[in-house]
């Protein structure tokens, strides 16, 4: 106990002579965290109209204004604008006179269909608030039944998903280097002539990269909670959950350095494993929304199991299979602590 | 005699360069994973996956089932993919997330459409992320603009009409992927410099550039040339892949793409320059990758910046990429001259001149007091 203790130490240690990459690694996603909220999808938009000289145009502002979620935010804010028929930069909606018949017409400056269905769809919505009214008893409503009480932020979602990235970036690029330079400095020497097993070496290091990873995930838990207002029900299960997240990705670190020992491609394994993992973990969006082939590629990563897990946490509505997940992960934890040990050993201990 | 020794510099950095590739790899590797990543993610058909359970004892139920076919959605596509299924089945699928709604309804609609008796029909939909929950509510009005036009319900008292600047309309991966291809042309420059700066760091090379008694730009400018064309090399080939994936291609305006991605690396080129000289065991590196992949995604790599220009933070503007990325677009995705071309270039010409004139002072002062 005592030898692992001072190999833990040590492992702290090694802080000290790499601290711009500890910091990078457990705040970077953070720090992408709070530049993205800037620019993340907000139901409300920005829509200019050219100011109404019509009791239509005034009744569609005023629509316009009544178009939200009863639940959540509203989803047109209208800027009214004299518009001199000039070219457009984004859009701007004129109330005009075509072949005899009242028309709201939106002039695009725009060719980006996704834009453009986001302003089609909104002026749709408030132009039959209108006929709707019109109609009266005819008009047919739509009873709305949501899942949740609330609409969530997209935002809380986002940080939610980047938790299980962060812990994993951490752990994983951590790992890499400080394995990588163990033989790019000869250190790895030391290893190979002490009388250490590899349980405790091995050990050590991954109990270092699993609280650098959950220091990580804390910063941004706490991050998201500022930012939107939402805290998870329980941190413990929150730690518990990315606990073996953290363990897949260390020892998928250690794995990169061992087998490549060389910092630049262990590194690169560790990222690349980070971002790719997390686009396709459910990082925007619930797996099983995106088509079969997608939620199948997604339940191999460590982090849709995570997020799903974590859903519940933060939702207060389960998710996915909650028992699968957890075996998936701690499996995968076992597994990866499995191959690292081999590789250890294959790497180290048997090198001349 | 000038033109030797900068050859000579140049083909010492090369030779270092060929030993380890992988840093050519590692300006394309992570964009063309985030390609794969966003094209299964945004590539396909952007339609909401909905179960209709109809009930109606009338004909209005499948008049409503055959607006949703009918509406069409600026991609092209209908608004909803709609799901054939048993109810129970759909339940199920809707609980598990497979389906974003369900519709019902019921047994007595079009009794009460067509007696008007306030007709209303059920829609179920999750809400966990409040932009995908105001898509459910404003796709329903464009389907039942389209169900009222059908039925034959007396006019809206405001008509829609569109007008467009162009007759072409592009779509989201595409936009995207251009976005990628840009940082992989900035990844490329950034890593090749680590990789150079690191390998002589470490061999101790620094130490001889700090005692050359020759200006230390004929350092310092081999190395940038090589990292200026190992980053239209990568971003080149992400570019091929593109063409293969999307079948856009900048054509005959290839070489105003490698003048506008050109200029972008040689910003972020001496800024890597000084990372890797200060920062021990290319920690800058890290933080140049990430924050690369950062500047992707505030600066207009997911969309086009001309028409968010409202939505675009003001740090976004502090570096080249939010102001090159959509004249890359024009020349990769339209094939058109960009409007803004001139004043594009300026701004560029001005942000690598300035970054030049810094990293190389700064790098210089480096070297010599290291030396």
């Amino acid at each position: 106990m005592a030898r692992f203790r001072m190999l833990l130490v040590n492992e702290f240690k090694l802080f000290r002579t790499g601290i711009p990459i500890h910091l990078v690694a457990i705040l970077q996603p953070t720090v992408m965290y709070l530049l993205l909220t800037v620019i993340l999808v907000h139901p409300t938009f920005d829509m200019y109209v050219d100011r109404p000289s019509t009791e239509e145009g005034r009744a569609l502002v005023s629509a316009m204004r009544e178009v939200g979620s009863p639940i959540g935010a509203p989803y047109i804010n209208p800027i009214l604008i004299d518009w001199d028929g000039a070219s457009v930069s984004r859009q701007v909606i004129a109330v005009e006179e075509r072949d005899g018949v009242t028309t709201a017409v939106q002039h695009y400056g725009l060719i980006d269909s996704n834009l453009v269905k986001n302003f089609r769809n909104r002026l749709t919505a408030a132009a039959l608030r209108l006929w709707n009214a019109d109609l009266g008893a005819r008009a047919v409503t739509v009873e709305e039944y949501a899942w949740l009480p609330q609409d969530v932020p997209y935002s809380l979602y986002f940080g939610m998903a980047l938790l299980p990235m962060t812990a994993f970036l951490a752990a994983s690029i951590m790992g890499a280097i400080l394995t990588a330079q163990e033989f790019e400095f000869r250190t790895i020497v030391e290893y190979q002539l002490a009388p250490a097993s590899i349980s405790l070496v091995l050990g050590a290091r991954l109990a270092r990269l699993v609280l650098s990873a959950l220091i990580a995930a804390a910063i941004l838990l706490v991050t998201v909670g500022l930012v939107t207002g939402y805290w998870p029900g329980s941190l413990l299960e929150v730690a518990l959950i990315l606990l073996p997240v953290a363990v897949i990705a260390g020892c998928l670190g250690v794995l990169a350095g061992l087998l490549t020992r060389k910092s630049i491609p262990a590194f690169l394994v560790g990222l690349v494993g980070s971002f790719v993992g997390w686009v396709l973990g459910s990082g925007f969006g619930l797996a099983a929304g995106f088509g079969h082939s997608y939620e199948f590629i997604s339940r191999l990563t460590p982090f849709t199991h995570a997020t799903e897990l974590l859903f519940s946490n933060y939702y207060g509505a389960e998710i996915g299979h909650p028992l699968a997940s957890i075996l998936y992960l701690s499996l995968g934890g076992v597994v990866m602590l499995v191959l690292a040990g081999l590789a250890y050993r294959w790497r180290v201990m048997r090198q001349e | 005699m000038t033109m030797k020794r900068f050859w000579i510099l140049f083909t010492t950095e090369l030779k270092a360069w060929r030993s380890d590739p992988i840093a050519t790899m590692g300006g394309l590797i992570p964009p063309t994973f985030m390609l794969i990543a966003f094209g299964l993610l945004f590539g396909g058909r952007l339609t909401f996956k909905v179960a209709l359970l109809d009930y109606d004892q009338g004909p209005y139920g499948e008049v409503l089932r055959q607006a949703f076919d009918s509406t069409i959605s600026p991609f092209g596509t209908p608004y909803y993919d709609l799901y054939d299924l048993p109810a129970d089945q759909a339940w199920d699928e809707y609980r598990a997330h497979r389906i974003d709604g369900i519709w019902v309804i019921p047994a007595d609609f079009s009794e009460r459409l067509a007696s008007g008796r306030d007709p209303a029909i059920e829609m179920h939909f999750g809400n966990y992320n409040d932009d995908r929950a105001k898509n459910h509510r404003i796709y329903a009005a464009e389907i039942l603009w389209t169900f009222y036009e059908r039925i034959g319900q007396p006019g809206p008292p405001l008509a829609l009409a569109e007008e467009y600047p162009h007759a072409e309309m592009i779509d989201w991966f595409p936009v995207i992927a251009v976005g990628l291809v840009l940082l992989s042309f900035v990844l490329g420059g950034m890593i090749n410099m680590f990789m150079l700066t690191q390998k002589e760091q470490v061999a101790q090379i620094t130490l001889e550039f700090g005692l050359a008694p020759r200006s230390l730009a004929w350092v310092l400018l081999p190395k940038t040339l090589l990292a200026l064309l190992m980053g239209l090399l990568t971003g080149t080939v992400l570019m091929g892949i593109v063409y293969l994936w999307l079948g856009v291609w900048p054509g005959r305006f290839l070489w105003a793409v490698w003048v506008l991605a050109g200029l972008v690396i040689l910003f972020w080129v001496p800024l890597t320059l000084l990372f890797g000289l200060r920062a021990q065991y290319f920690a800058g590196v890290i933080a140049t990758i990430l924050t690369g992949m950062t500047v992707f995604f505030v600066g207009g790599g997911l969309s086009m910046v001309r028409y968010n220009r409202e939505n675009v933070p003001w740090f976004s503007w502090l570096f080249p990429n939010t102001y090159a990325v959509d004249p890359v677009r024009d020349l990769v995705l339209f094939n058109t001259w960009p409007a803004d071309w001139a004043l594009t270039l300026l701004v560029l010409i001005g942000f690598a001149a300035v970054s030049l004139l810094v990293g190389f002072s700064l790098a210089a002062r480096q070297l010599r007091r290291v030396g």
